[in-house]
């Protein structure tokens, strides 16, 4: 729906405007392949709420084209974002689509989204602060916000991996939570379903 | 004799005080004719808020200069607006950009975040009351879970069911433009533009503001070329237009006055074989010229261009006096004294210039400040060109000086066979015929009132502007809802009214959107209505909230804790306290506040076409205290409104020098009048045969036509002879150098112009060609 988008959409926006992590030598450690895709499981933490909300899916990250992010559990729930349209199902209706005539920062988001799951931190650069240390084989990253009114609508992220994004925990202001963690990565074409490449 | 003297030499004196006066003007105070075309309109009689109403819109348009620069790529675009921008920061006392810090700064949303229960969509307010509980828990349950939900405007808890983010959603449609890196952001398909909203320093109608203000967007365009080669460079703006109108003005008012200059110096000399008579002329038609000049100044404190651009086709019509006294001293037997000349040609002379300056009375008559001031700089012109002639001729031009040439001779001998109309078959042939081609002329005769005629501006102009149109769908600041009540709240509550009418033509495409302040601030009642309708629909015992707190596994206290949160940004949201926020500072001018006791505000409308505005007119039709407001429409309706009128004072004005010149011509009057008369109903007869509309413009130049026109009827009358010529060539003098000065402003770029000298093109060619026909007969047979 409409508000899992705004916050997207103000993600990119507010934001869209900003490094001194390693980044070279992160960006030597990512695969970077073509077609990415694995599970996820995400834990949040809401303000005012005692019990942890725990869901989990699939993800798909595909070069050029833009993320698929598949909830199974609790209930199915997909948001598809291309180049010029963010589009989320709900089971298979789709209950809200939003096209880049519509809203010009669409393409934004996407891109700034791809960046973060990608962990494509030189892509993040004018939006953030980058903080963080690298050794052999694994990685992790703090982002700051450069603007104020992005780091108060996103709050902070941190970042962790290897060849891969591994974790991302979202900090926000307002004291919500979340924290995702990327499992059974898979690259190629052959990584990903057909009822997800149907989607793409 | 002597008193005759004294009035040269008084004439001498005035002459010196104009010169001195003018000379102060041009070289001390430096004078700068005034350029704005909305001067040239009536002065509104109605309705100060209306009036306020555009003062708000149009006002804030005037000194705003928008520009968009574009190219494929991002970074691309901002390397070319920066090389743009930072040619404009070398004169920020021309041009000021806007600080984009300042405006992102500020929480704008904070403001709403206090009031967030109350600001729904429409239809999100449909929704509450056609969807099942069910649709509220699954919304709710599919944002706590969803990845990215996170970063967005609160905690999840502050808008559990995203009602508030859709609001935002929506507000945020209201335009296209986005900040991205620190600048505007726009995009069409193709081109991702930076958009440099600047604010003018100067006054867009100065010339001089122009003069500074055109090379500097020039200069900076060509360094956007230079940063990037294929960056395009958009530009809108009153002071663009007003800088196209000037500048062709300038070179009309050159093209006609010096054509026309040099038209009537060859003429007279072909005629007179003389560089006297050209001197002469030129210093009473000078002397005209600088006399109408400083009395304009003195009177207005201001002249408009377009004034001096009819002033110069004055030349065509003040040489008529010179010539008239030249060409009977041509004629006139060499004993005869100028002075005693003179006597005798007083009252011809008298009554021509009175026939014109009525003429030109007419054109006073009308409410357009432009036209008045224009009639009193013809009429004045007229007057000090008359006196001149009658002041110093006589002393200047003595008896023998003047001899004709064979060209004289000539066109004198044509008079002699030129056709009479009598009571024979080919006069009532040609009579039959005019009848039957002014019928036909006449019958497919139509109007247009279009504001357009005014102005003309060059096509690059018109481009830029539909292309900034389309990538910022901005609302047209001449065309909108005006709304009134007794109250703030009685005008938001007329503002929902008619929103709610206004939403179908939105899905049937008819506009994209509407602009107004009851999108952010809501009524009382609404606000009130939408509170009780959240917790009736999803607040209540037992309802989707509580429902969700089940889902999740919490408890009711969880419940009851989220619907307290909820309620604590349920106040209400107040007119004045938006207004005190910066989030509404893109807005104020929708809000006219309180003029003479009533609210007001403005509806602005987004992505209107030409075609669907009779439309809206029909929108606003039955809804209290809401009209519909369209600023071209009316302008249009009043040029329509003078073009009838005039009309009849044209009418008058025939009937007014009938009854001046029947005490002197008594039943030959008509003789002097018909020619005139006949070419300008020739004139619209021609209009109609040759498809064109008639516009204001053609009935104020068949007004001149007349004042003009029955100088050649008078000029004939006075000298009834045949073998006399004198008449003839006056006005065949005077004809020709009246086409030669109009004709050229039909070649005017500007439509009012050019169908004000067409028409006197035409019909002069008329009056001049059938002025001998008319004739008196018992003279010939003495």
């Amino acid at each position: 729906m409409k508000r899992a988008l705004f916050g997207m959409f103000l993600f990119g926006y507010a934001a869209l405007t900003s490094a001194a992590a390693p980044i070279e030598k992160i960006q030597g450690m990512l695969a970077k392949p073509s077609i990415l895709c694995g599970r996820f499981d995400q834990t949040k933490q809401l303000a005012g709420m005692k019990k942890p909300l725990l869901s989990n899916g699939r993800f798909c990250v595909v070069a050029g084209k833009g993320v698929l992010w598949r909830t199974l559990q609790p209930f199915p729930d997909t948001l598809r974002l291309t180049r010029d349209e963010i589009t989320h199902y709900q089971g298979d209706r789709v209950a809200m689509r939003l096209d880049a005539k519509q809203e010009p920062t669409v393409r934004m988001i996407n891109s700034v989204l791809f960046s973060l799951l990608s962990g494509d931190l030189s892509q993040l650069d004018s939006l953030f602060e980058t903080e963080g240390s690298a050794d052999a084989n694994s990685w992790r990253v703090a982002l700051k916000a450069r603007k104020p009114e992005l780091a108060k609508a996103i709050g902070a992220i941190s970042l962790e991996g290897g060849a891969y994004v591994k974790n991302i925990t979202l900090n926000e202001a307002s004291g919500d939570k979340t924290n995702i963690v990327f499992s059974a990565m898979q690259s190629g074409s052959a990584a990903m379903l057909p009822e997800e490449a149907a989607l793409f | 004799m002597n008193y005759r003297k004294g009035y040269a030499l008084a004439w001498v004196l005035v002459v010196v005080m104009l010169l001195a006066h003018n000379a102060y003007l041009w070289l001390d105070k430096r004078i700068v004719p005034d350029t704005d075309i909305l001067a040239l309109l009536p002065v509104q009689e109605q309705d100060p808020v209306l009036q306020q109403s555009f003062t708000h819109m149009v006002d804030a348009a005037q000194q705003r200069v928008i520009v968009l620069v574009g190219a494929a790529d991002w970074q691309d675009a901002q390397r070319a607006a920066d090389a743009y921008t930072a040619v404009l920061a070398t004169r920020k006392d021309l041009l000021q950009g806007t600080d984009l810090s300042d405006q992102m700064q500020g929480d704008w949303l904070a403001k709403f975040q206090q009031h967030s229960l109350i600001l729904l969509t429409a239809a999100q307010e449909a929704q509450l009351r056609q969807q099942a509980p069910q649709f509220w828990v699954d919304a709710a349950r599919a944002k706590l879970y969803s990845a990215f939900s996170g970063p967005k405007l609160g905690a999840w808890r502050d808008d559990p069911f995203g009602l508030f983010s859709g609001w935002v959603q929506e507000r945020a449609q209201e335009t296209p433009v986005r900040p991205r890196d620190g600048h505007l952001f726009v995009a069409n398909a193709d081109k991702q533009y930076i958009l440099l909203p600047l604010t003018l320093k100067v006054p867009a109608f100065s010339m001089g503001a122009q003069e500074a203000v055109m090379p500097l967007l020039a200069q900076a365009t060509e360094a956007a070329h230079k940063a990037v080669p294929q960056a395009e460079v958009i530009s809108s703006g009153v002071i663009l237009h007003a800088a196209a109108a000037s500048s062709q003005a300038s070179a009309e008012i050159s093209t006609i006055g010096l054509g026309s200059l040099i038209g009537i110096i060859l003429l007279t000399w072909l005629t007179f074989r003389s560089i006297k008579p050209i001197a002469l002329i030129l210093l009473s038609i000078g002397i005209g010229c600088l006399g109408a000049l400083s009395i304009c100044w003195i009177l207005f404190e201001r002249v408009h261009l377009l004034t001096l651009v009819f002033g110069a086709s004055l030349i065509g019509v003040a040489q008529d006096y010179g010539i008239y006294f030249l060409c009977n001293r041509l004629n006139a037997d060499e004993k005869l004294d100028s002075a005693s000349l003179l006597k005798r040609l007083m009252p011809g002379l008298s009554l021509t210039l009175l026939a014109a300056v009525i003429g030109y009375a007419g054109l006073a008559l009308t409410p357009f400040p432009g036209l008045r001031q224009m009639a009193l700089f013809s009429a004045l012109g007229l007057i000090f060109a008359w006196l001149t002639v009658v002041f110093w001729f006589p002393s200047l031009i003595s008896s023998g000086t003047l001899k004709s040439g064979a060209l004289v001779q000539a066109y004198g001998a044509t008079l002699a066979r030129w056709p009479r109309l009598r009571m024979n078959k080919s006069s009532l042939i040609a009579v039959a015929l005019f009848v039957v081609v002014a019928v036909i002329g006449f019958s497919r005769l139509g109007s247009n009132d279009d504001i357009r005629l005014l102005q003309n501006p060059p096509k690059h102009l018109i481009n830029d502007q539909i292309k900034l149109g389309k990538l910022l769908d901005a609302p047209t600041p001449v065309q909108f809802f005006l709304v009134r009540g007794s109250s703030a709240e009685a005008v938001l509550q007329r503002e929902e009214a008619l929103k709610k009418r206004l939403d179908p033509l939105i899905t049937a495409r008819k506009i994209s959107g509407y602009q107004a302040m009851s999108n952010w601030v809501p009524s009382e009642q609404t606000q009130n209505a939408r509170r009780a309708l959240l917790e009736e629909k999803l607040l209540r015992v037992g309802g989707p909230l509580e429902q969700l707190a089940v889902d999740i596994g919490e408890d009711k206290n969880w419940a009851l804790a989220t619907r307290a949160h909820l309620l604590e940004s349920g106040s209400l949201l107040t007119m004045d306290a938006f207004l005190q926020s910066p989030a509404s500072e893109p807005w104020r001018h929708l809000w006219l506040g309180q003029v003479n006791g009533v609210h007001a505000s403005i509806v602005a409308l987004r992505g209107l076409s030409f075609a669907d505005l009779a439309l809206m007119q029909g929108t606003a039709e039955g809804l209290e205290g809401v009209q519909w407001v369209d600023k071209v429409s009316e302008i249009s309706s009043v040029l329509g409104r003078y073009r009838v009128y005039m009309g009849w004072v044209v009418a008058g004005a025939y009937l007014v020098v009938f009854c001046l010149l029947f005490p002197r011509y008594r039943s030959n009057t008509w003789r002097v009048l018909a020619p005139t008369a006949l070419a300008s109903i020739a004139a619209l007869a021609l209009l109609g045969i040759t498809g064109q509309n008639v516009q204001l413009f053609h009935v104020l130049a068949l007004m001149l036509l007349l004042g003009v026109g029955v100088d050649y009827g008078i000029f004939m009358q006075e000298h009834p002879d045949s073998r006399n010529t004198t008449p003839w060539l006056a006005v065949g003098l005077s004809a020709a150098n009246t086409i030669l000065s109009f004709g050229l402003l039909g070649l005017s770029r500007t439509p009012a112009l050019q169908a004000f000298g067409l028409t006197m093109l035409f019909g002069i060619a008329l009056v001049w060609t059938i002025v001998p026909c008319f004739r008196t007969e018992h003279v010939e047979q003495a």
